[in-house]
C-alpha cells in the first residue's frame, strides 16, 4: 500500500525570508524619505527664503518648540494639543461612522427589502463631497466638536457601508455550504463565516475612509474651529510662519501614517495571506 | 508518514435512494430552466458511485439536492432511509475547489466540524492528528490554505470531512482543477481509503476515465434536463490502481460508457 508523500510544507523557510524582505523594505522606504529631505534642503538653500520654502532644519527646529510651546502665543494650542484635538474627532467620527456601516452594509446584505432602500440613496450621498456639508453643519450644530464628528461620520458611513456590502456579497457560496454540511448551524455560520470572510474587505473600506476622514477634518478645521491641526495651519498660513505649516503637515503624516499602520496591522490579523 | 489504515473508523455506510427527483430553477420573466427531470437512482451501502454527464446535465444539482444544500421540486430524496432536510455532517461534501476557510491553519479547518457540533474533545485532536498523517499534513499543521499546494489543499479539504465520520462521501469533480500528476495521486488516495473503508460514495465528474477507474457502477446522465440515460456496472477486479488503465478490460469499460454517453 503506499502513500501520499509529505511534502515539505512551504511555509518554514518562507517565513524567515519574508522577514528579510520586510526589513529590505523598510531600508528602502527610510532611504526615499532621505532623498526627498534633501532635495527640500538643498532647493530650500537654492532659493534661500524661509517664507517661500525653510530649510528641513529651520521646520524641524520649528516643529519641536511648538511641541511644547502654543501659536498664537496668546490664546492659542501646542502642536500636541491640536494634534490630540483632531484625532479624538477622527477617532469619534471614524468609530460611528464605521460600526454604522458595518451595520447598515450588513443589514443590506441580509434583507432585500433595505438593500433596495438604502442602496439608492448611499448613491446619492456617495459621491457628495463631505466637505460641502461643512456650513450646513455649522449652521445646525455650531463650531463645536459636534458638527466636525458629524461632517467624519458623513464621510465614513458610505464608504464602510459599500465596502461591507460588497465583501459580504463576495463571499462565495460554497464556503458557507461547507460550513453547514460540517455540522455548523445556520447562526455560527452566519457569524463565524461569513463575516469572518468579509473582514478583510471590510477593514480595507476602513483604510479607504480614514484617508477621506482626514481630508474633511482638515478642511472643517479650516473653516470653523478654535482648534485642531487645520486650524494651527490656517493660522500659521495667515502670518506667513511657513515653517509652521510644514510641521502641521508632517504631523498630519505622522498621524495618518499611524492610523494607517494601525488598520494594516488589523488587517495582517484578519487575513494570513496578506502576512508577509 | 502512515498508511491510509491509520484513518479512524468511519460509521457504517449507509444507501442512498432517489425517485422521480425534479429540479426546476426558476428565472425572473422567463421560461424556468429544468436541471433534473425524474431521476431515479440507487445506491447500496459501501458502494462506490460515479455519476457522469455532459456539463450542465445537473450532475452538481443532484449532488447538491443531495447534500442539503438545495431542495428537489419533487421526488424522494433519502440518505440511510431518512428524508434529506438540509445540510448535515452524516453527509461530506468535497466540493469542486478546496473551500477551506483561509483564516484558519489546516489543524484549526480540521478540526472546524467538531467544534460546531461541540465534540471538540483531546480524542478527537487525536484522530485529526492522526488523519493530518493519513494525508501527509503532518508537517502542514500550522499552515494557512494560501500556503500550501493545490493538492495539498484538497488533502486538508478530505481531512476536514472525514473527521466528521460521514457514511456517505459526496464529491463534485473534486480533482478537475487538479493537475495531471496530482489527480493520479489524489485518484489513488481516494481508491485506497475506499478500499480500507467502503464508504458510500457518490462521485461527479466528466471524465470517462476517471468514472471507469474509480466507480462501481457509472450512471450516466442525459441532458439537459439531466435523467438517468443509464447505470454500467464496472466489472472490473478490486483493489485497482493506476496500473490497470492500460488493460483491454479498462478500454473496453471506458468503450461501453462513452457509448451511452454518445447515443
Amino acid at each position: 500500500m503506499t502513500t501520499i508523500e509529505a511534502e515539505a510544507p512551504a511555509a518554514v523557510p518562507a517565513r524567515r525570508r519574508r522577514k528579510t524582505r520586510s526589513w529590505r523594505r523598510a531600508g528602502m522606504g527610510a532611504a526615499a524619505l532621505a532623498g526627498v529631505l534633501v532635495i527640500w534642503e538643498l532647493a530650500a538653500r537654492a532659493i534661500g527664503d524661509s517664507v517661500t520654502l525653510p530649510t528641513v532644519t529651520e521646520t524641524a527646529r520649528t516643529l519641536v518648540k511648538y511641541l511644547t510651546t502654543t501659536y498664537p502665543e496668546v490664546q492659542g494650542k501646542t502642536l500636541v494639543e491640536d494634534a490630540l484635538i483632531s484625532t479624538g474627532r477622527i477617532l469619534a467620527g471614524f468609530a460611528i461612522g464605521s460600526a454604522g456601516g458595518i451595520l447598515l452594509g450588513s443589514a443590506m446584505a441580509g434583507s432585500r427589502v433595505v438593500r433596495e432602500l438604502a442602496d439608492p440613496l448611499i448613491g446619492v450621498v456617495r459621491p457628495l463631497p463631505p466637505i460641502a456639508f461643512i456650513p450646513l453643519l455649522v449652521v445646525w450644530f455650531g463650531i463645536g466638536e459636534t458638527s466636525k464628528v458629524v461632517l467624519i461620520l458623513f464621510g465614513v458611513l458610505p464608504v464602510v457601508t459599500i465596502a461591507t456590502l460588497g465583501a459580504l456579497d463576495a463571499v462565495p457560496a460554497d464556503l458557507l455550504n461547507a460550513s453547514r454540511s460540517l455540522g455548523a448551524s445556520p447562526v455560527r455560520t452566519m457569524l463565524r463565516v461569513r463575516l469572518r470572510a468579509a473582514a478583510p474587505g471590510v477593514i480595507t473600506g476602513m483604510r479607504i475612509a480614514m484617508g477621506g476622514a482626514w481630508t474633511s477634518i482638515i478642511a472643517a478645521e479650516m473653516i470653523a474651529a478654535t482648534g485642531g491641526v487645520g486650524f494651527l495651519i490656517l493660522q500659521a498660513g495667515n502670518y506667513l510662519q511657513t515653517p509652521l505649516i510644514f510641521s502641521g503637515i508632517a504631523e498630519i503624516a505622522v498621524l495618518g501614517f499611524a492610523f494607517d499602520g494601525l488598520l494594516r496591522l488589523l488587517l495582517r490579523l484578519a487575513d494570513p495571506s496578506t502576512r508577509r | 508518514m502512515s498508511t491510509v489504515t491509520a484513518l479512524p473508523a468511519t460509521a457504517q455506510p449507509t444507501g442512498v435512494r432517489l425517485r422521480d427527483v425534479t429540479k426546476t430553477f426558476r428565472r425572473r420573466r422567463r421560461a424556468g430552466r429544468t436541471a433534473l427531470d425524474g431521476v431515479s437512482l440507487d445506491v447500496a451501502p459501501g458502494e462506490f458511485l460515479c455519476l457522469l454527464g455532459p456539463s450542465g446535465c445537473g450532475k452538481s444539482t443532484l449532488l447538491n439536492i443531495l447534500a442539503g444544500f438545495t431542495p428537489a421540486d419533487s421526488g424522494e430524496v433519502l440518505v440511510g432511509g431518512e428524508p434529506v432536510r438540509g445540510p448535515g455532517p452524516d453527509r461530506g461534501v468535497l466540493f469542486q475547489t478546496p473551500t477551506l476557510f483561509p483564516w484558519l491553519t489546516t489543524w484549526q479547518n480540521v478540526l472546524y466540524g467538531p467544534k460546531a457540533r461541540g465534540a471538540h474533545t483531546p480524542e478527537v485532536e487525536r484522530e485529526a492528528a492522526a488523519l493530518l498523517e493519513t494525508v501527509g499534513l503532518a508537517d502542514a499543521r500550522d499552515a494557512y490554505p494560501h500556503e500550501l499546494s493545490g493538492g495539498m489543499r484538497h488533502r486538508a479539504a478530505f481531512a476536514r470531512v472525514l473527521i466528521n465520520r460521514p457514511r456517505v462521501l459526496l464529491m463534485d469533480e473534486p480533482f478537475g482543477a487538479l493537475d495531471a500528476i496530482t489527480r493520479a495521486t489524489m485518484q489513488r488516495f481516494l481508491l485506497e481509503l475506499w478500499q480500507e473503508h467502503r464508504t458510500t460514495i457518490v462521485f461527479v465528474t466528466h471524465d470517462v476515465e476517471e468514472a471507469t477507474l474509480l466507480g462501481d457502477r457509472v450512471a450516466v446522465l442525459s441532458g439537459p434536463p439531466g435523467g438517468t440515460k443509464a447505470v454500467i456496472d464496472i466489472d472490473l477486479p478490486r483493489p485497482r490502481s493506476y496500473d490497470d488503465t492500460e488493460t483491454l478490460a479498462f478500454v473496453q469499460a471506458k468503450r461501453r460508457i462513452r457509448e451511452v454517453l454518445e447515443s
